[in-house]
């Protein structure tokens, strides 16, 4: 059988009854819900259009494969207006995971420099948060100390729909920290 | 070497061998370990013996410091080589007290353990004599004015300045050839890694990787902790293989404390252990397909791979098994109902994709002859897990190395392939995707899991003994052979600890299936068929 043909919508090649189990509904109810508030304050704020670049700062992987899965069919990131990109001048939003190993202190910096304003950073998973390791010569414990932090998303690791939850405050918090006076320009003051 | 040249393993005479060596036999020896202590002068001579007898595979080298009782320890550090005797069902570890700052290189006469003498040396100061330039592996250049590891300890500080000369700078490239440098931030959702590919134009001639952005030092953050404790971070050294090395590192300890763990206990962590392994591999199929380009395929398989993380979170509370395996046995039951309702429905959609995948002929011709690891370079770099099997090396710890004596892996089908490229490395995954489904059914059915209603067993055995312990854990994780020796002190807390995830071995094969005439859009798709971690192996 070609793949393409398995993905014929009317037939439907996964039949996975365990997803019609109570537990499984009530997470895809609640996937649906933040998803609408998402669509909804995405489309009316940004036009469709909010950027996000991710960076992983010593994280065990695992923070790496939830934020993947915001792509997969499940999640679907995309048909909320929101997007991954893979320059950081394209990025509104930054996702960091990692406890901020101190070998990549230069390169957080830089991703961070190089994102215009506004800009989010939104810390995901308990690492980032300072849950797991403490400061020591190898880690800083948390990115807490190392960017200014817009919002936190608890979890080990967070599951993608905490991750929408966290991304719909952040979108918000981004909202208010547009100021049209920001964008005006105003002499010898601005680089 | 004498005798005819063959590739079949053979057993490893290992009493020969050992009447060699005139060392005194480990006080520690346990069930399916052996260990013996001998002179540092002798190590590297009884690495060439039983490198030579083909049977022995060189599985881990690392160095810790000595414990205080030990003759000739007085706080000094203690190097060890762990040998897997495949074909005998054990391991051998020897162990030579360090006396100077330096040893005669092991990577000489057992390739497999250059990466681990370049660890040594940036981890403690100890540089091996004679054998290649060292490789920067764990610390970044520039990481080395922070305090050691252990002061007051004669052969742990390290004192150097700035990058010291024996390092080898990887960037030099000569002719038309130039490194192009990927990395450390990659794509969205990637693990930090630097790869600097030299190339020409669109072909990899070479490859020289930095794992050392994320090296967080979980070893040394566990000593002094106690073992539970210890093993929520052994968990998160990476975490798509939680389960895996949280196993090997709790069995060490219990190896070292005497404990017996409950054989209901025992299965239900194993069931983790495959559900670790079924999620993973779907999750390697779905990055290939998402790597040759196969937009649809990419959906349908993460499909599946969300719906296995739910079945996760269903039937052990974590999507990715966290705090399954304790010490000792396990933190909860696992919800049997719900696993065998769901189990069979979502292998048989991974079997479905996948005989979809390998009818695709766009998408196998990617995978034909592209980053190829062949048969005798697995042997030399002492690769594990689906990345030795897909170059024909029948190993399998399942199988080769059971836990105890009623191991519940009887007849274990090892899945093997033989041409090493990245469509063996799909076959075999999906071969074991069955064979997983088929352990964990007979676990259900032989009724003795324990449920999630059910209270937990308290372990059996004597009291822990008062006094130094130490043990060596193994398992097969879903990258391949995890390792772990701990080192108990008087008050039963973390002394010494080495983690050996399978990543640590598997990395090392990258660079050889790059330079396997691919170009620059095959690393991703070599990538993903290795499916390692970096975080594995920076821990």
């Amino acid at each position: 059988m070609n793949v393409l043909e398995s993905a014929a919508p009317n037939s439907r090649p996964v039949p996975v009854r365990w997803s019609q189990n109570p537990k499984a509904d009530s997470v895809s109810s609640e996937v649906a819900r933040v998803s609408a508030e998402l669509r909804e304050t995405i489309s009316r704020l940004f036009g469709r259009s909010l950027h996000i670049r991710t960076i992983d700062t010593g994280s065990c992987a695992s923070c790496e494969s939830e934020i993947r899965l915001l792509t997969a069919p499940h999640y679907d990131l995309h048909r909320l207006g929101l997007f991954f990109t893979p320059a950081p001048r394209h990025a509104d939003c930054l996702l960091v995971t990692g406890p901020g190993a101190l070998a990549m202190d230069h390169a957080l910096q830089a991703t961070y420099e190089a994102m215009p304003d506004p800009k989010i950073v939104v810390t995901v998973g308990a690492c980032a948060l300072g849950g797991v390791f403490v400061p020591d010569r190898f880690t800083h414990g948390g990115v807490g100390r190392l960017l200014p932090i817009d919002v936190v998303i608890p979890g080990c690791p967070p599951s993608p729909l905490a991750l929408l939850q966290g991304l719909l405050v952040g979108v918000d918090r981004l909202h208010a920290s547009i100021n049209p006076d920001r964008f005006r320009f105003s002499g010898a003051s601005r680089p | 070497m004498t005798g005819p040249l063959t590739t079949e393993p053979r057993r490893v005479d290992l009493e020969a061998v050992l009447r060699e060596l005139p060392g005194s036999p480990e006080p520690t020896t346990q069930p399916g370990a052996l260990g013996r202590r001998l002179e540092l002068a002798q190590l590297k001579r009884a690495a060439q013996l039983l490198g030579a007898s083909r049977g022995a595979r060189l599985a881990d080298m690392f160095v810790l410091p000595s414990a205080p009782a030990e003759a000739g320890g007085d706080g000094g550090l203690t190097l060890h080589l762990v040998f897997g005797l495949d074909q005998d069902r054990r391991y051998l570890l020897l162990q030579a007290p360090l006396s100077g700052r330096s040893y005669a290189a092991i990577s000489e006469v057992a390739p497999a353990c250059f990466v681990e003498e370049c660890e040594i040396f940036e981890l403690w100061g100890i540089k091996p004599t004679g054998g290649h330039p060292l490789n920067r592996v764990l610390l970044a250049p520039g990481a080395d004015s922070a305090p050691p590891l252990r002061s007051g300890s004669p052969g742990a500080p390290r004192s150097r300045r700035g990058v010291p000369t024996e390092v080898r700078a990887p960037h030099v490239v000569r002719g038309e050839a130039f490194e192009f440098p990927v990395g450390p931030v990659r794509g969205v959702g990637q693990e930090s890694l630097y790869m600097g590919l030299v190339t020409t134009g669109e072909e990899v001639l070479d490859a020289y990787l930095a794992w050392f952005h994320k090296h967080r030092g979980i070893e040394h953050q566990v000593v002094g902790m106690d073992p539970e404790m210890a093993l929520f971070r052994v968990e998160r050294c990476e975490g798509p293989g939680a389960v895996g090395n949280g196993l090997a590192f709790a069995r060490a300890v219990e190896s070292a404390s005497g404990i017996v763990v409950p054989a209901g206990a025992e299965r239900t962590r194993l069931v983790a252990l495959e559900l670790e392994r079924l999620y993973n591999h779907a999750a390697a199929m779905a990055a290939l397909c998402q790597s040759t380009g196969l937009g649809v395929g990419q959906a349908q398989v993460e499909i599946i791979l969300e719906n296995f993380l739910r079945l996760n979170a269903a039937v052990f509370g974590h999507r990715y098994l966290f705090g399954v395996v304790a010490v000792g046995g396990v933190r909860r039951g696992c919800d049997g109902a719900t696993l065998s309702e769901g189990l069979s429905a979502l292998c048989a959609s991974v079997r479905q994709i996948g005989s979809a995948l390998l009818g695709t002929n766009s998408f196998v011709d990617r995978l034909e002859a592209a980053g190829v690891v062949d048969a005798e370079a697995a042997a030399r770099l002492g690769l594990v897990g689906p990345v030795a099997r897909g170059s024909g090396a029948d190993l399998d710890v399942r199988r080769d190395h059971p836990w105890s004596a009623g191991d519940s892996h009887s007849g274990l089908e090892v899945a093997t392939a033989v041409n090493g490229d990245v469509l063996s490395r799909l076959q075999v995954m999906l071969q074991e995707v069955d064979e997983s489904e088929r352990l964990i059914h007979r676990w259900l059915q032989s009724g003795e899991l324990i449920d999630v209603a059910d209270a937990l067993p308290t372990p059996a055995g004597p009291a822990p003994e008062r006094g130094e312990r130490r043990g060596l854990g193994w398992c097969e994780s879903v990258r391949g052979e995890a390792l772990s020796w701990v080192q108990l002190d008087h008050d039963g807390k973390v002394a010494g600890a080495r983690l050996r995830p399978a990543s640590v071995r598997n990395w090392r094969a990258f660079d050889d299936a790059l330079r396997s005439r691919n170009v620059f859009t095959d690393v991703a798709i070599i990538e993903a068929s290795f499916w390692l971690t970096v975080a594995g192996f920076a821990r």
